[in-house]
């Protein structure tokens, strides 16, 4: 039977807080570095998510003292998590998959390939005209 | 069950138990880790609030990458930074004032607290210096975006989208930011009064949980929207 006294609660030492609060400025400068003075091409963007899904675990394990806490907090954090990553992932299967689906332009109507559809409509229609002849 | 609870139970007096502790809750641990527990959930709506302006975000850069990739060098990635460390910082600070209200360290709690308010100031002083200069160049949200003088190279299409997702959701950010303050000074008030001891901390405790997730939002705000 727990007690009236907060025995219980894991006090973080000042040392682990230094230590993160330490590493959390390195990674800011670190993030800074590779992004505006180290061009690394395509990798750019999922570096810079790397290094801040590392702080915000940071943040979270030590800060927020997950770590030392009823796992059923985690529990709660992960559920947020997946529920995100849903909403985000399933956004993209529709907005990134759409091709050229919002132009309206009669003029360059193509497919997601690129072929512009509305000249091989025309030019189609040109050749079975040319045949009639 | 311990006799002194049972007591307290018995006579439903206030002698019993310590004043904090309210009458549906058997211990003190018992009413933290419900308190907390609530703070949590409070805090996955919080992300969720947040999430709907990320996944805008991800939609439109992916639509339009290079207007998001070319606009954001706009936002100076020094004082972005300077606000990163600043907030990091104060979520360092109010991590040490928790671990001081559990050490019955009254001294270390006010002044943790005290640094803490200062770096949410600021924060948003270095916001509003932010904002000002961009108002100044005529980069506003929404159909007011309407860049001038040097920046009206900038007038392309999409452009003025990025801008409003950078109001957005900095702004949103920026209203935590004072709604912490808020907190802060009720917190740091109460600290000072000696209401917290190792016994009793719990508005600290989600005030702190509550200040670090406006810290990690921003650690995902800064690169996406000053660095790539």
């Amino acid at each position: 039977m727990a007690h009236d006294s907060h025995s219980g609660h894991h006090i973080v030492s000042q040392r682990v807080l230094i230590t993160v609060f330490a590493s959390l400025v390195a990674l800011t400068v670190l993030t800074v570095i590779t992004a505006q003075f180290v061009d690394i091409g395509v990798l750019n963007l999922p570096l810079a998510l790397s290094i801040a899904g590392l702080k915000a675990m940071l943040v979270v394990t030590f800060f927020m003292a997950l770590k030392y806490d009823n796992p059923m907090n985690s529990l709660i954090l992960g559920i947020g998590v997946i529920c995100v990553t849903v909403f985000l992932v399933f956004t993209l299967f529709d907005t990134a998959f759409r091709g050229d689906m919002p132009n309206v332009d009669s003029q360059t109507i193509s497919d997601t390939e690129g072929r512009n559809l509305n000249q091989e409509a025309r030019e189609a229609r040109e050749e079975s005209a040319g045949a009639q002849h | 069950m311990s006799e002194a609870v049972a007591t307290a139970e018995q006579i439903h007096g206030h002698d019993d138990h310590p004043a904090h502790l309210q009458h549906h809750f058997v211990t003190s641990d018992q009413q933290f880790e419900a308190s907390k527990m609530g703070m949590w959930l409070f805090l996955i709506t919080e992300i969720l609030l947040f999430s709907g302006m990320f996944v805008a975000y991800t939609v439109y850069r992916v639509w339009h990458p290079e207007v998001f990739q070319g606009v954001s060098s706009l936002l100076d990635w020094r004082l972005g930074g300077l606000n990163t460390i600043v907030l990091l910082a104060s979520s360092f600070t109010v991590a040490m004032s928790i671990h001081f209200a559990q050490k019955n360290n009254q001294k270390g709690l006010v002044i943790n607290l005290v640094i803490t308010l200062l770096c949410a100031c600021i924060f948003l002083v270095v916001k509003y210096f932010e904002y000002t200069g961009k108002f100044s160049h005529g980069i506003f949200p929404g159909i007011a975006y309407h860049p001038h003088g040097d920046y009206a190279v900038y007038d392309i299409p999409y452009a003025g989208q990025f801008f409003s997702i950078y109001y957005i959701m900095t702004g949103i950010h920026g209203f935590h930011v004072l709604v912490g303050i808020g907190v802060f000074i009720w917190i740091t008030i109460r600290a000072i009064k000696g209401d917290f001891t190792s016994a009793y901390y719990t508005p600290v405790e989600l005030t702190g949980l509550y200040w670090h997730l406006v810290d990690i939002i921003w650690i995902f705000l800064f690169p996406l929207l000053y660095l790539i």
